[in-house]
């Protein structure tokens, strides 16, 4: 299957991305494409000021999607991101008013400071990709992606996401520090926002869509790799410090996160690499550890990876 | 090439002719013309067009034969009218259209028509009809199930050739289980029909009494009576059946009340099974003179004759211990008078020459003597023809004509050693028997019947003679030693397999399969018991095949992924000695490891290896020797390596 057509635009935008705009951040950027690609959504997780909103403007600004971005605070409604009907007194009827929701790129910010009622509607939309009011069904715009962060140190009066919630992000990641000398020379050249404003769209929407009918469609899964995968989620099951292992949705998402990172390495096959390189991005934030076990899960997921032998043969 | 229609039609007949053959001989006339009529019909409408006659037209003119049938069924009449039926419906059924259906109940109906032939019949033809159709039903279901996909298609020689050897294989595999199941099934030992309507045997050839002069020629009749398996003798063997103890004029018979006596038999013992033939007779023959006869419901008369209550009238076989020296021991003395008498009316003659002998000889032995030297050279002959006939047949054939047949060798003789004094009386059985070396036994038909004398001697008991071989023609007419021609040698080796199919298939009967069924258990203990001396060695033995399955496994796995196998493994040992130790120990992936080293080789070698790996596509021959090429490349440009080394 040739797929390089289709991976070469998608090439392209990445590696404009790292070099060009987002140095430090290739991995993040990486995750994000491959939320992109697979269809799924992404929770940063961070701490503020270190460049989650950047990332998601500069991926908006690069592909030409529209972006949208809410922040979440404790008295925001459901309405507020969805949208609302709302009465026109020169047509005489009410005309129903859009939310930030209605985006192919949308930026949650601090969902976790959202009431869980906001929390959920959000939530249901990223999941049904589309939002119901007054009796009104409205599709979302395709591609469709959310970039929800957190910030995990600051816990007064947030509302943590529940597992469950947490399943529906695709990957969760971390951004970190940069490496010093790109700090240094980010501090000497000042905040990148207003060079993201000027960025030129790399990549059209058909382009974007093409790349995913190809993710969905052309990447081959070999048994061997579905083995590795399944040997994997069967391995979090058991191990003592993991009270809820991954769930068979967890293995969907990576088998589908597999593919897209294939699809990123110019690959039309998936290689158990692919898995092992996503895994802890896609099933960290869905592993449930024992109460009082202050184990990182990243960590007790490379562990449990690094136990599984690879299909090489 | 013959289209796949035509050879369904042939086949069809071919399997019809199998099925019907069989049964042909057993039908009545009207059914063996509408088959006769339905082959031809069929066949002729196959090869010269078509007629047009519709299936529902023949299936119409079935239903008066089938009322007719119907009324003809009865309890005493149950077997003809269905196989009428039968053999009618498979005549309508080849007259009509070869639909697919239709074949298929020609198959069907051509079956059950052999199958109803074991009513009437079980001999080994069966086994062979029913082999053909076995063969030849499998060929013409592979041949419609092409037919029903394709009625257009047509065969080569080739694929004719290819779709038989399929069927040979189907038949083959079901041998097996036909192995498996023939110990297990119920099974009859006679033709059910017989056993409905039960047919009057032929006699064995053996009568019950001995009256020379009825009849003035006896017409050899080479009927099979019995099989007896043992080894050949050396002198043409008799086989003792029956004793006539009682003389009324020329008339010998059986008295059932016989004088008690302790008769053994002398010599060394001799074991033979006999196989009878069915018949009416009540009567078990043995070798020479049987002691013993090893079967419930025989009774033993005091002059060893051995009579079975049931019945020959089903396939059975006995086993018979016997002494073979012609001689029956007694201890004690016996009845003399019951065994001396004489008619009233023999004639002077006789009674003259008896006289003489009683005078001359004193003892018993003496007598016997005088007797058999008068026979010896009396000039008698032996004929079958021109036989004395008449009341005083006995008294013609001694003086007059001098020859006939064993009845009056015996009878005369036995007459002349009563009327001298010496207790006589006849003994009837069979003489001789055709040595199967085939199958290991004697076969003895109708034509060896014979009569002969046992004489006693006082202080020995009673002695076999047998008048007829003082006969001047005896070596003449008891030649043994006949080169046996090529037809006969073709029939004694189809009488074995005869006997083979009698033996072990037709007998084969419920007792048997207990027998069977015991035996398999005591085989199951004496494991058990072979299981516990020995279980360390046993288990060693297991243990070992065990292991040696394993192996022959992880082989077989290996074996599979064996090109593979090797190319990973060269490539980790190029990586290791390239790269140090840690780098291709650690749980890593291809990419991952190609990404570390950042090799343009191993670039390569990985892209081609994990394309094929995980894509679950077998390695080219290309690609392995490209995959070779890039490791051979590997490990020629680690100059350290080389160093090392």
């Amino acid at each position: 299957m040739d797929i390089s057509h289709a991976v070469k635009p998608i090439s392209l935008l990445v590696d404009t991305l790292c070099t060009d705009h987002l140095q430090g951040k290739d991995e993040v950027v990486r995750l994000a494409v491959i939320a992109m690609l697979s269809g799924g959504h992404i929770l940063i997780e961070d701490l503020p000021g270190l460049g989650k909103t950047t990332i998601a403007l500069a991926l908006a600004g690069a592909t030409g999607l529209s972006f949208g971005r809410v922040q979440c605070t404790s008295d925001l409604l459901p309405t507020d991101i969805t949208g609302l009907s709302v009465f026109n007194r020169g047509d005489g009827h009410f005309s129903f008013i859009p939310g930030p929701i209605f985006n192919n790129i949308v930026l949650l910010d601090e969902i976790n400071r959202a009431m869980p009622r906001t929390q959920s509607a959000m939530l249901e939309a990223m999941e049904e990709r589309r939002v119901t009011v007054e009796g009104t069904t409205h599709q979302l715009p395709d591609p469709f992606m959310v970039f929800a962060t957190q910030n995990p140190s600051d816990q007064s009066g947030t509302f943590l996401l529940p597992e469950s919630q947490l399943d529906r992000f695709l990957i969760c990641t971390g951004i970190g520090y940069p490496p010093e000398a790109l700090e240094r020379s980010i501090i000497s050249s000042g905040g990148i926002r207003e060079q993201i404003a000027g960025i030129t769209p790399l990549v059209s929407v058909n382009e974007i869509l093409a790349a995913r009918r190809a993710v969905s469609q052309e990447i081959y899964l070999s048994d061997k790799v579905v083995g590795y995968i399944h040997a994997l989620v069967k391995a979090t099951r058991t191990h003592p410090l993991v009270q809820i292992g991954l769930s068979t949705r967890a293995a969907i998402s990576l088998a589908q996160a597999a593919r897209a990172a294939a699809f990123l390495a110019g690959r039309s096959y998936v290689a158990p690499d692919d898995v092992k390189g996503i895994a802890s991005a896609v099933c960290a934030h869905r592993l449930v550890t024992r109460a009082g076990q202050a184990t990182n899960r990243g960590e007790l997921l490379r562990e449990i990876i690094s136990s599984i032998p690879l299909p090489l043969v | 090439m013959v289209s796949s229609s035509r050879l369904a039609a042939i086949l069809c007949f071919l399997i019809a002719l199998a099925g019907g053959i069989p049964i042909f001989a057993w039908l009545e006339t009207f059914p063996r013309l509408v088959f006769a009529a339905g082959l031809i019909i069929g066949i002729l409408q196959e090869f010269k067009g078509r007629w047009h006659l519709k299936n529902w037209q023949f299936n119409l003119t079935l239903v008066p034969v089938f009322i007719w049938y119907a009324l003809q069924y009865s309890n005493r009449n149950p077997i003809q009218p269905v196989v009428s039926v039968l053999v009618i419906m498979l005549a309508a059924r080849l007259c009509g259209e070869k639909s697919i259906r239709n074949l298929m109940q020609i198959n069907l109906l051509a079956l059950f028509c052999l199958a109803s032939r074991s009513l009437f019949e079980l001999n080994p033809l069966f086994l062979v009809w029913l082999a053909l159709l076995l063969l030849l039903v499998p060929v013409s279901l592979v041949v419609l199930t092409f037919h029903a996909q394709d009625s257009a298609m047509s065969f080569t020689r080739k694929e004719v050739n290819r779709v038989v050897l399929t069927a040979l294989l189907i038949t083959l595999l079901t041998v097996p289980t036909m192995a498996l199941l023939f110990p297990i099934l119920p099974r009859t030992a006679f033709p059910l029909w017989t056993f409905l309507n039960p047919t009057v045997a032929g006699s064995t050839g053996m009568s019950d009494k001995v009256e020379p002069g009825t009849v003035s020629s006896v017409a050899e009749a080479r009927v099979l009576v019995f099989r007896a398996e043992m080894a050949q003798q050396l002198t043409p063997p008799y086989w003792r059946g029956t004793v006539f103890n009682t003389i009324h004029g020329s008339r010998w018979t059986r008295t059932a009340t016989v004088p008690s006596e302790t008769s053994v038999p002398a010599g060394r013992p001799v074991i033979q099974t006999i196989y009878p033939e069915p018949s009416s007779s009540k009567i078990l023959i043995g070798f020479d003179a049987p002691a013993e006869i090893r079967l419930p419901f025989v009774r033993m008369s005091p002059d060893l004759v051995f009579d079975y209550q049931r019945g020959l009238g089903r396939r059975m076989g006995y086993v018979v211990r016997s002494g073979a020296d012609g001689l029956l021991r007694t201890s004690k003395a016996i009845n003399r008078n019951f065994y001396l008498k004489v008619p009233e009316g023999t004639s002077p003659l006789i009674r003259q020459l008896a006289e003489g002998i009683k005078r001359t000889g004193a003892t018993d032995q003496k007598r016997l003597e005088l007797v058999e030297q008068h026979f010896l050279n009396g000039g008698y002959r032996y004929s079958r023809i021109g036989l004395p006939t008449g009341r005083d047949a006995i008294h013609q054939f001694l003086f007059v004509s001098k020859q006939g047949h064993c009845e009056f060798f015996a009878s005369s003789f036995a007459l002349l050693l009563r009327a001298s004094g010496v207790p006589a009386r006849l003994v009837g059985g069979y003489l001789g028997g055709e040595y199967n070396e085939v199958g290991g036994y004697y076969l003895v038909s109708q034509d060896m019947a014979h009569v002969w004398v046992e004489a006693y001697i006082a202080g020995k008991g009673w002695v076999r003679t047998d008048p007829s071989r003082f006969a001047t023609n005896a070596g003449a007419v008891w030649n043994t030693d006949q080169k046996r021609s090529l037809a006969a040698r073709l029939r004694l080796l189809v009488d074995a397999l005869d006997y083979r199919w009698n033996r072990s298939i037709v007998t084969y009967d419920f007792e048997s399969q207990v027998s069977q069924l015991r035996s398999a258990g005591n085989k199951l203990q004496a494991l058990e018991q072979m299981i516990k001396a020995r279980w360390k060695g046993l288990l060693i033995v297991f243990s070992g095949v065990i292991v040696l399955l394993v192996l022959f496994k992880l082989r077989l796995q290996r074996f599979r992924h064996n090109q593979e196998y090797r190319l990973l493994k060269r490539f980790r040992q190029v990586l290791k000695t390239k790269y140090g130790p840690g780098l291709a120990t650690e749980n890593k992936g291809l990419f991952e490891l190609a990404a570390a080293t950042n090799d343009e080789q191993v670039k390569q070698f990985v892209a081609i290896y994990a394309a094929a790996i995980y894509q679950d596509k077998p390695l080219g021959q290309d690609e392995i020797r490209q995959l070779r090429k890039l490791l051979d490349e590997l490990s020629a440009s680690d100059d350290t390596a080389v160093i090392s080394r």
